[in-house]
């Protein structure tokens, strides 16, 4: 799922500088799962928006509102309307969310309460970690399931470099390197032979080179 | 006269805050919302609490581990200091929300609670 955080209150109160009615929308994608941007976090930040605001002496009406999701044009439907009473949407997506509003909504002005951070799993209560960069051109096949590209420091293509120390990464002994992994996870399987075989210079062009990314898939097209 | 409210469980204290201020225990000023337990507690009830204008916020759960529903009040305990980040980030003085692990049934460890935030609004002052 993407990962994102709050942006620090102050940066989210220097944005309603003037703002006089709010609507705070969460999403309940990605961002409410990692416990960013759902109903709960819309909650939370519309009470310390209403708690800043009320200890400046400044009135705001701040509505709370959550789509089942930002990135698709049926749960944005209802903004077009509702959008129009607001000096400001102040979103809790993912910068998809807060783009497509943008782009989707005129006459709307959205902000984002969020920083979108990186695609990653739910490792236990309240913890997450980046496992795919999105690059476009996925060698997980050739690794064990193992991405380089997100959980290399360097993200290296052929092993790992000099500052592997023990299995640990140079950046952080918390840090696993993601080579010996790979190395250990291949051997399980009496596949490290594998390794032998050079991975050729990477073609960084499916990771965003020629500009935005799109995809498109004919049959399903109206 | 600092307004304090605090947030009780049904486990911790049992005298109200009305008795307390008439015998002279506490001052006035004092306001106790009871809970369930204070693993219902939620982050916008403590910043709305502030924003009603309590000058320190409070809550007093049972000790660890003898909380009635096993962690109830761990979990309020985590919400309490994730709401002091955010209060800080307001300007409020993280010192004026406080948790406090109470022994249950034990009125005097709540008559404590509020005589320190009581204490720390003065400080504030």
């Amino acid at each position: 799922m993407i990962i994102a955080n709050q942006k620090p209150l102050g940066e989210i109160m220097d944005m309603l500088e003037g703002v006089r009615r709010v609507l705070v929308l969460g999403c309940r994608g990605c961002v409410a799962v990692c416990s960013a941007g759902g109903d709960k976090e819309v909650k939370i930040l519309a009470s310390a928006i209403r708690l800043g605001k009320g200890r400046k002496g400044e009135e705001i009406e701040v509505v709370e509102e959550t789509f089942v999701r930002q990135c698709d044009p049926e749960y944005l439907e209802p903004l077009q309307e509702m959008g129009k009473d607001f000096d400001l949407v102040l979103s809790m997506a993912c910068g998809v969310g807060v783009n497509f509003i943008a782009d989707r909504v005129p006459g709307v002005k959205v902000k984002p309460a969020l920083n979108t951070t990186f695609f990653g799993a739910n490792l236990s209560s309240g913890e997450w970690k980046e496992m795919c960069a999105g690059c476009g051109a996925c060698v997980l096949h050739l690794t064990g399931g193992l991405c380089p590209v997100a959980r290399c420091a360097k993200s290296l293509s052929n092993g790992p470099c000099g500052g592997s120390q023990g299995g640990r990464c140079e950046i952080d002994p918390e840090v696993p390197c993601i080579w010996h992994e790979i190395y250990e996870k291949l051997k399980g399987f009496n596949e490290e032979a594998s390794l032998e075989t050079i991975m050729p210079i990477r073609d960084w062009r499916p990771s965003g080179h020629g500009g935005p990314r799109k995809r498109i898939r004919e049959d399903l097209l109206p | 006269m600092a307004k304090i409210i605090g947030f009780c469980c049904n486990y911790t204290a049992q005298v109200p805050v009305d008795v307390l201020e008439k015998e002279g225990v506490i001052g006035g000023g004092v306001e106790l919302r009871r809970l369930p337990c204070t693993g219902r507690l939620e982050v916008p009830m403590l910043l709305d609490a502030f924003g009603e204008g309590a000058d320190a916020v409070f809550v007093a759960g049972c000790k660890i581990d003898t909380c009635h529903n096993k962690t109830g009040s761990l979990r309020a305990s985590k919400r309490v200091r994730y709401a002091k980040g955010l209060i800080e980030e307001l300007g409020i003085d993280p010192e004026l929300l406080e948790m406090f692990f109470a022994d249950r049934g034990s009125t005097g460890d709540v008559v404590e609670a509020i005589k320190e935030m009581e204490k720390r609004t003065e400080k504030g002052a």
